[in-house]
Parts: C-alpha cells; structure tokens; sequence
C-alpha cells in the first residue's frame, strides 16, 4: 500500500466533509421551517463528525492531531473541492449542493466499504446509515422543489447550472489514481464519477429539472492541489479564530 | 443596524429599517410522530411535526424525535387519519362504551391500535387488527382488551396511513450511541477543579 | 433555554366569574389531585388565554435563543466544542418546536405565533437581548443562562398542563448535555491560559446584570400570581426561583477563582436567602419593551429566516394535508 497515496484521499475526503459541514451549520438557526432547520443541523454534524474521524485515521498515519490539522491549516493547505467552499447562498444553493455533494460521498463511502485499507473499509460500513439519511433527504427534497412552484424550479435550475461545474470538480483525478486502484484501496474518480451520473439522472429525471450536459462543462478543478477560490481562506480565518488566539491551549 | 458580532448574520443581508410584517401563511399538515427506543419494545407517541406530505413528515420526524440516545424505528401518521375517542377516568376503562356495533362499510385491512394507560403520559402501540373500519377495529380491540388494565383513552390509525421505517433504513440510526458531543457524560471535568484548587494554595 | 420573568396577561378582572361553577370546581379538584389537565378536558378561558402567553414566549425565547450562542458557530475552536455547539444550538430551535406544539395543542396555530414573534407582539426572554462579544460569552450562556433556564423548566414540569409538562420532560433531558457542556467549557476557561481566565471574568462580569434579571421582577402578591399558581401555570416565585438559582451556582463560580461584580452578594446565613444589589429594574422594563443592544437584531433575524424561507414553504404548500391541532 502507498501511504502517500491513502493520505491524499483521506485529506480529500476529511476536508470536504469539514467544509461542507462548517458550512451548513452556518443555517442553523436560520432555516427555512423549523424541522428543517434541525434536521440540516443534524447533517452538517454528522458531516464534521465524518471529518474528525478521517483526520484520526491520518493522525494514525503519523499526521498531527485532528484539530491541529483541522484549525491550523491554511487554504492553500486544504483538498477540498471548491464546491463545498462556496458560500450558502440562499436555500436553493445549499439543497443543490448537498445533493450532489451528497450523493457522491455516499457512493465513494459504499465503494470504499470494499477498501482494501481496513481501517477506512471499516469507517465507510459504520456511517453507512447517516449517508443513507442524507441522501433520503436530497433526494425528497429535490424531488419536491423540483416539481412544485415555478419559482422554486427556477431557483433550483439556476443552482444546478452555478454547481454543476464545481461537482465535476470534485472527481479531480490524483496522480495516485492508478496506485489507489491497483491496490485496492479506492476503485477511483472515474468510476465514482460515472455512477454519480448515473445516479443524479435518475433524481433529476424525476423533476422538472434539465441536467446540464457535462460534456459542455468544464470542470472546476485545482481544489485537490491546495487551488482554491477566494472564499476558503476566510472561512478558514473564522473557523479558527479562538483556536488560535492560543493553539496550544486547551478550550 | 450596526453590524452583528456574528459573521453568519452579517453574511444575511439584514433588511434595514422598520420591520414590516410576515405575511400569515397557510400550515403544512400536522403529522404524529412514533418512536421505537429498542428492537422489541413498544412504539410510543412521542410528539408531532408540521410537514408537507408524510415523506418529509418521516425526515423530520427522524432528526426532532430520534436525534440522541437511541432508537431502533419511527412512524408518522397524519394527525386527521387518527380516529380517536373519549376519555375516561379513574379505573373506568374506555372499552366499557365502546360499541360492539360498526358499521358494514369497507373492505377488511388492517388498522393499529393505541393505548392511553395513564393520564398524562403517551399513547403506546399496543397491536393490530384485520377489520373493515375504524370502529371495526375498535369493536375487535374491545374482545381482546377489555378485560385487562383500564385504558383511558384509544387512537386507531388504518396501516396504510402509517409511513413505517424500511427494514433498509433501521441502519440511519446505528451511530446514535457514538455521539457523545452531546452526551452529558462526556463532559467531566472534576479533576481539572481539583488541580487547579491544588494550585490555588 | 428560557427563565422566569414571563409577562402575562394584565388582569383587571380574572373573567372567571363567568364561569360554570361546576366545572370550575372540577377543573380545580383535578389540578389539586395533582392530575395533568389535557387539550380535550374543560378549561376556564382565562387558564386557556395564560398558558398560550407563557408556552409561547417560551418557544419564541427557545428560537432567539438559538442566536446569542449562534454568534459563535462558525468559531468554536476544536471538534469537540465544534460538534457540541451545533448541537446545543440545534437542541434550541428543537425546544422551540416541542413548545410550538405543546402551545398549538391550546387552539393558537405555529404560523401566527411566529408572526407574533416578527412582529414584536409576543415577547421572549429578556437575556437574549444581549450580545455575545467573544467565546467566553457563549460559555457563559451554555452554563449559567441554560442552568437558570433549569431551575425554570423543572419547576414548570410539576405544572398543570399535560403537554407542556411533557415537553419539559423532554427538554429537560437535553439540558443536563447543556449545561454540562457549559461547565466544562468555563472550567476549561478558568483553569487554562491568564488570556483565557481573562476572557471569562470579563464575561461574567457583562452578563451578571442580565442574569439576575432573568427570573424577573420580585413578586408581589396579586390576584394574578395566587390563581395562577393555584392553576399550577406559575410554579414558584420569581424571586424563589433566583435565590435556588444563586444557591446553586454562585458557589460554583467562586470555586473557579471568578469574582461576580456585586459587592452585596452574599447568603445570610440565618434566613437562608442571598442578598443582592436590587438589579436595575428600569433597565429590565426598557430592554423587555425593545430598548435592549441585540432587540432589533434578533428581530431582524427571525424575519429575514422567515422571509428568505417563504418561497420554499410557498413551494411546499399543497392542499393535500391539512393543518390541524396536534393531538397530545
Ligand atoms: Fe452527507
Ligand atoms: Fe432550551
Ligand atoms: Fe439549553
């Protein structure tokens, strides 16, 4: 197993799971009803959770602490996808993105449940069933928006044609890639991205929604190797504004 | 206004000046809401949610009622498709005025009962019966319940009214023990006092 | 969260006069049996018209709770305060939709207290109406605003009302993670870094004054307090509940080192009771009437949350359910 190679996907994954989840914890209070309010919260926490535990799986690769990792780190730094970067937006944004955001992480998570690194085989069976809730969200969601009020159509087409581009971005092939499948641990970018597809047609297909064409789309990458858009470094500086007045303390 | 010390509200776009009022919208419906706290323990009413069709009734039900501890499965049912009646009192049980007669109408499918044993605390699923109405279904409770402990109050839903959790989805709530963030118990910290009394003399 | 020092409904006459004696009586015998008096039992009107004020303003507090400690979400440093803080901030806008539904179980529908909330017709807890200018404040409020909140709910759970008591139940088992998570955070506040200490003195110090006016004016007995603590609505007294509150805590804010800016606080030793520097009622009555740092902010808020949301509750609303009275 190239090590090099399982901590490039883990920082990946644990950075989009962290951003996204700081992110929509930002509604939190905010919502657009009550029980949604709860019930995004709920999924922003699973999502910060997922990330501290793949920042644990590094730490045991010899990286440093989760939060040392997670509050230290400067944006160029940072693997995440520029998707999960970009501001909320209003709630037609947030449901596009965590629709496809979370479509795809539940497929990379059900396909490393085959991995060949135990420890993240391991991580990727137990979350199964908060991706499960996560995508029944999206998709009931979607579906409604999707199909309901001319507006809402309107102002989820127009998310999906802003977003469309940044998911693409978030099958960034590594130059690992061929290790990861070689080895077992990940069958790579390519395959998620196709069942991805596969899977995001099948909802839209369900709506009043029009995919745009991925073939005319260039996909927003750079975010994988630390490039990333104006709105991640100052997301970070929030993030860690008490962590460090003393990164050396105890909060 | 001046600027919000929280960066999350400043990013809003906050209307300015005076508030003007929220135009009054119709309600979604109102959905009750049961919860499973173990496989082989018995459903209970555990509150309602504002939803506007029983599938986001199930997604929000699942994160207001099921969101910590545990739980093994949630059902949701629209609050008007619960047939509910009187009340009772003291060792009078709400079987003794049911009626053995019902209605002929409908075919036979099965309807879930739910029982009030003590006042002031929740309904809980006690079983089901094959019948053709609502009243049917009370009239076949009665036979099997009467002679038991005193029931103050009865709901009656149609099952096919009830959105259950798939056999697939019982799995959404398996790392419900492993959130301890908000877990009282994982907040000691008696022994930080301690040493810092230590210090302090 | 929530505290005392609701407002109720001025009472000239308690209407009650006007009610059947029989059923009154009975009304009143159930209450004196200790039994809970539920949505489909008889009511007097006026018992009616106090609850809703009361379960109301304490959902609306629940709501705009959420936001004082909201200031620090995005902030909070490390997973572990990270992870709670969303989820103790989730736990408030949960309350409030328990206690929205314990209130609609008395006839007045979810949508139109909201609107009473924007509008500023209905009232809500007086503290959070003050701002959260760094950490330390969101600590303070996750330990000490939810432990005074505490002292207010459990007593509230022994009221009358059935679903109101039991949705007390419910938030009251969320708060022990509260208000453990609370005192962790200030211990660690305390015992940490001269920078940190700091922070937390300085906390205490901006909160002290709205944290005694919490529980809310001392009581006078009025005929509105006697029936209403007959009727098991009010549970104990405003100043009862401050002096448990103090009882309570201030001993365990001592034992961190802090010092609480009142220089008459202290417990006499024969009654029983603290003694205190009469909090600035005045000050109390203008916050409570809109006059306060964070009023129209928090006002402002709501209204943008509700009125950014409106095209996504438009796009939901179909004919084919119907909003009805929750049942319990
Ligand atoms: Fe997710
Ligand atoms: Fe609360
Ligand atoms: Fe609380």
């Amino acid at each position: 197993m190239n090590t090099l190679a399982v901590k490039e996907l883990l920082y990946k994954m644990a950075d989009d799971q962290l951003i996204l989840g700081h992110r929509n914890s930002e509604w939190t209070g905010f919502g657009p009803l009550l029980e949604e309010d709860i019930a995004f919260s709920s999924m922003a926490q699973d999502k910060v959770g997922q990330s501290q535990a793949l920042y644990q799986l590094l730490h045991e690769l010899g990286e440093a602490e989760p939060d040392t990792v997670a509050f230290t780190r400067n944006a160029d730094q940072f693997h995440n996808s520029q998707l999960v970067e970009l501001p909320n937006g209003e709630y037609d944004f947030s449901l596009i993105r965590h629709f496809l955001f979370d479509t795809a992480e539940a497929l990379r998570f059900e396909m490393l449940t085959q991995s060949s690194f135990e420890p993240l085989a391991k991580l990727a069976k137990k979350i199964q069933g908060e991706l499960r809730y996560h995508t029944m969200h999206a998709n009931i969601w979607i579906k409604q928006l999707g199909s309901a009020t001319e507006e809402s159509i309107g102002r989820l087409q127009k998310s999906l044609d802003e977003a469309m581009p940044y998911a693409l971005g978030l099958f960034e092939n590594s130059e690992f890639e061929s290790d990861l499948i070689s080895s077992g641990v990940f069958a790579g970018e390519e395959e998620l991205k196709s069942k991805w597809l596969e899977q995001v047609e099948k909802i839209i297909d369900q709506t009043q929604l029009t995919l745009p064409d991925v073939l005319t789309l260039t996909p927003k990458t750079g975010g994988r190797a630390g490039i990333h858009t104006e709105h991640l470094q100052p997301l970070l500086d929030e993030m860690s504004e008490v962590f460090r007045i003393d990164p050396t303390a105890e909060w | 206004m001046n600027k919000s010390l929280d960066p999350r509200v400043n990013r809003l776009d906050l209307p300015q000046g005076e508030l003007t009022p929220k135009v009054p919208l119709d309600q979604f419906g109102t959905f009750e809401v049961f919860v499973q706290l173990k496989e082989g323990k018995g459903y209970r009413h555990e509150g309602s949610v504002h939803a506007p069709n029983i599938d986001m009734a199930f997604l929000f039900a699942k994160e207001q009622f099921s969101r910590r501890l545990m739980c093994a499965g949630i059902f949701v049912a629209e609050t008007r498709n619960v047939f509910v009646t009187g009340f009772t009192e003291d060792k009078d049980s709400i079987y003794n005025h049911i009626s053995d007669d019902f209605p002929e109408d409908g075919e036979i499918e099965n309807y879930e009962v739910f029982h009030l044993n003590k006042r002031g605390k929740q309904h809980e699923h006690i079983g089901s019966v094959p019948s053709k109405n609502h009243q049917h279904a009370l009239a076949q409770a009665k036979g099997e319940f009467i002679d038991g402990p005193p029931v103050f109050n009865i709901w009656v839903i149609k099952t096919a009214d009830i959105l259950f959790t798939e056999e697939e989805d019982m799995i959404m709530w398996n790392t419900l023990h492993e959130k301890k963030f908000r877990d009282a118990s994982d907040y000691k910290a008696a022994d930080k006092i301690k040493a810092f009394k230590e210090r302090q003399q | 969260m929530y505290g005392g020092g609701n407002t109720f409904e001025p009472m000239k006459a308690t209407g009650i006069e006007n009610e059947d004696p029989v059923l009154l009586a009975e009304f009143e015998a159930r209450i004196e049996r200790g039994e809970k008096i539920e949505p489909h039992d008889w009511m007097p009107q006026l018992y009616r018209k106090q609850l809703i004020r009361m379960i109301e303003q304490h959902a609306h507090s629940e709501i705009i709770g959420a936001l004082p400690e909201g200031t620090w979400i995005t902030r909070a440093p490390g997973f572990k305060r990270k992870l709670a803080l969303m989820a103790k901030v989730q736990d408030e806008v949960g309350h409030a939709q328990l206690l929205y539904s314990a209130a609609e179980t008395l006839g007045k529908p979810r949508e139109q207290m909201l609107d009473d909330l924007v509008t500023g017709k209905s009232k809500y807890s007086n503290i959070f109406n003050y701002p959260a200018f760094t950490w330390a404040d969101s600590c303070f409020i996750s330990w000490l605003v939810d432990a005074g909140a505490i002292v207010n709910q459990l007593a509230n759970a022994r009221g009358s009302y059935g679903p109101y008591c039991r949705a007390l139940e419910r938030i009251c088992a969320e708060e022990s993670f509260h208000l453990k998570y609370g005192h962790h955070c200030v211990i660690h506040l305390a015992t940490g870094t001269e920078k940190q200490r700091e922070m937390m003195q300085a906390a205490i110090n901006r909160w002290w004054p709205p944290m005694m006016h919490f529980f809310g004016p001392p009581d006078k007995a009025s005929v509105h307090s006697e029936i209403l603590m007959r009727w098991k609505v009010k549970m104990s007294s405003n100043d009862d509940q401050r002096n448990q509150f103090l009882d309570m805590y201030v001993p365990k804010i001592w034992e961190l080192g802090f010092t609480i800016p009142d220089e008459n606080l202290k417990k006499n030793t024969v009654t029983g009771k603290w003694e205190y520097t009469e909090p600035d009622w005045a000050e109390f009555k203008r916050v409570i009437n809109g006059d306060g740092p964070c009023n129209a902010e928090r006002l402002a808020v709501r209204r943008t949350a509700e009125e950014r949301g409106r095209w996504v509750r438009k796009a939901l609303l179909t004919p084919k359910t119907e909003y009805v009275t929750p049942l319990a």
